[in-house]
């Protein structure tokens, strides 16, 4: 009965500790790739095209793009597009975001960002932090989920802000009265001046 | 009311909207589908089941195969009616040439002659000014601690912070800043819903709670009681320049990373609204 209770007392911990684990080893790598990133950024002496393609580099293996633009259509869409749809649909996707995100965080470059406690919720991790300058305090709560070997991004939220809701919402708005084509064509379309 | 007061009522609502749609401040989130109490225990079961059923695929794009965590991301969709989208188009691009040819060019002339310090001092001092539509909405909202917090921080600044251009009320850990509550939100704390969406010009995008909120926060701003509407005018503009000034580039990002700038802006002020309400 003892060796009982100590096993199950023993499984309790591991699975705690597992617990935090998950959570914290999220938030490392995470704080990594953006301190990386924000190194790159704040260099003096390069220009802005080999800065953007620096930041990318580091940001990519965090971010699962692909999974993003999977999520962005949701099971209303993506499951009724051929492999060639997808492919093409992913590419344009991904180029657009990128772009979004680079000129996102070059917003808010000269601030510290702080990072509160992550919640835990299956294999979803939700970290928020708060990028704090001299004028103002901006949320920003980034979305990972456990993938086969890391925790990835597939989210991210700006004030409550979520990318993939604010996607869906437009590809909703496009494809109830057009075809996906035109969808495509307007994701392909240079951005909004 | 007379005309004029009514036309003043106006101006003041939109420039309401577009100021409080600026700020930014803490935030407090919940994961949408489970509540903050149980995420832990609830997760721990929830591993395994869902970690068998992820096949191992080589495939890039089926990072997690038929999970499109649809659930999450529906519970944070807010979905609104729009019976005046031809109103709200036309006020959004009307809105989308007065930041870009008039407010953006005033706030970088602006930026380019004021010191950094003159600007913070100037939002302090219209943000310590609009205390009590925070304080009552704090009040009506049950929060006792907030609104504490809130009229401290008034009394301090005011003070302690020449008027309200010095922020000192920031060093004292005790007084918390405030998640900036409104009337709008005070209704949507109640279950009242956002009825449909409207865009007013200058102002930007609101629902109708949130339009019918700023009448009521109107009347509660320190400002509207100035006497003479040119005075009024000039310190409203004044302030929504100074508020531009901090936020040049954020309209930008979003404009150029949606497909539809008008759909993009609806959906993000929804949102935006929806996570003040949960505050």
């Amino acid at each position: 009965m003892k060796r009982l209770l100590y096993t199950v007392l023993i499984l309790f911990i591991t699975a705690q500790t597992g617990l935090t684990d998950d959570k914290n080893s999220a938030k490392k790598i995470l704080a990594g790739k953006l301190d990386a990133a924000i190194a790159v950024l704040q260099k003096k002496n390069m220009d802005k095209q080999e800065k953007d393609r620096q930041i990318i580099k580091i940001v990519t293996p965090i971010f699962d793009f692909p999974f993003m633009a999977k999520l962005s259509l949701g099971r209303k869409y993506w499951p009724g597009l051929s492999k060639e749809q997808k492919q093409k649909f992913t590419d344009l996707f991904i180029k657009r975001l990128e772009a979004s995100y680079l000129e996102k965080l070059s917003l808010y470059n000269d601030e510290t960002i702080v990072y509160k406690t992550p919640v835990q919720s299956g294999r979803k991790v939700e970290i928020p932090t708060e990028v704090i300058s001299k004028d103002k305090l901006i949320s920003m709560t980034y979305k990972l989920y456990k993938s086969k070997h890391n925790w990835k991004i597939y989210d991210m939220e700006i004030e409550g802000i979520s990318i993939i809701v604010t996607y869906r919402s437009q590809f909703d708005q496009i494809l109830e009265k057009g075809t996906f084509d035109d969808l495509l064509l307007k994701l392909e379309a240079p951005e909004n001046k | 009311m007379n005309k004029k007061r009514l036309n003043n009522l106006l101006l003041i609502l939109l420039f309401s909207v577009f100021l409080s749609t600026g700020c930014a401040h803490k935030s407090v989130k919940s994961l949408p589908e489970t509540s903050d109490d149980a995420p832990l225990t609830q997760a721990r079961e929830t591993i395994p089941d869902k970690a068998e059923q992820t096949p191992s695929s080589p495939d890039v794009e089926d990072s997690i195969e038929d999970d499109f965590f649809d659930e999450e991301f529906e519970a944070q969709q807010v979905q609104v009616a729009d019976p005046l989208s031809s109103w709200n188009k036309g006020m959004f691009h009307f809105n989308d040439k007065l930041y870009f040819w008039v407010l953006k060019p005033l706030a970088k002339g602006y930026i380019a002659i004021s010191p950094d310090y003159f600007r913070r001092g100037v939002k302090n001092f219209f943000y310590n000014l609009t205390m009590p539509i925070r304080l009552v909405n704090c009040l009506l909202q049950g929060k006792g601690n907030a609104a504490a917090s809130e009229f401290s921080r008034f009394i301090v600044n005011t003070t302690a912070g020449g008027l309200g251009f010095g922020n000192p009320a920031d060093q004292n850990p005790d007084l918390v800043v405030s998640t900036g509550e409104d009337l709008g939100q005070t209704f949507g704390k109640y279950g009242i819903g956002n009825g449909f969406y409207i865009v007013w010009p200058i102002l930007g995008p609101s629902t109708l709670r949130d339009s019918v909120g700023l009448v009521g926060d109107f009347f509660l701003n320190p400002l509207t009681y100035v006497d003479y509407s040119e005075t009024w005018i000039a310190l409203k503009g004044f302030d929504l320049v100074n508020q531009t000034s901090f936020h040049i580039g954020e309209y930008e990002a979003l404009k150029n990373s949606a497909l539809d700038p008008y759909v993009a802006l609806r959906n993000s002020y929804l949102q935006y609204r929806q996570k003040k309400i949960k505050e």
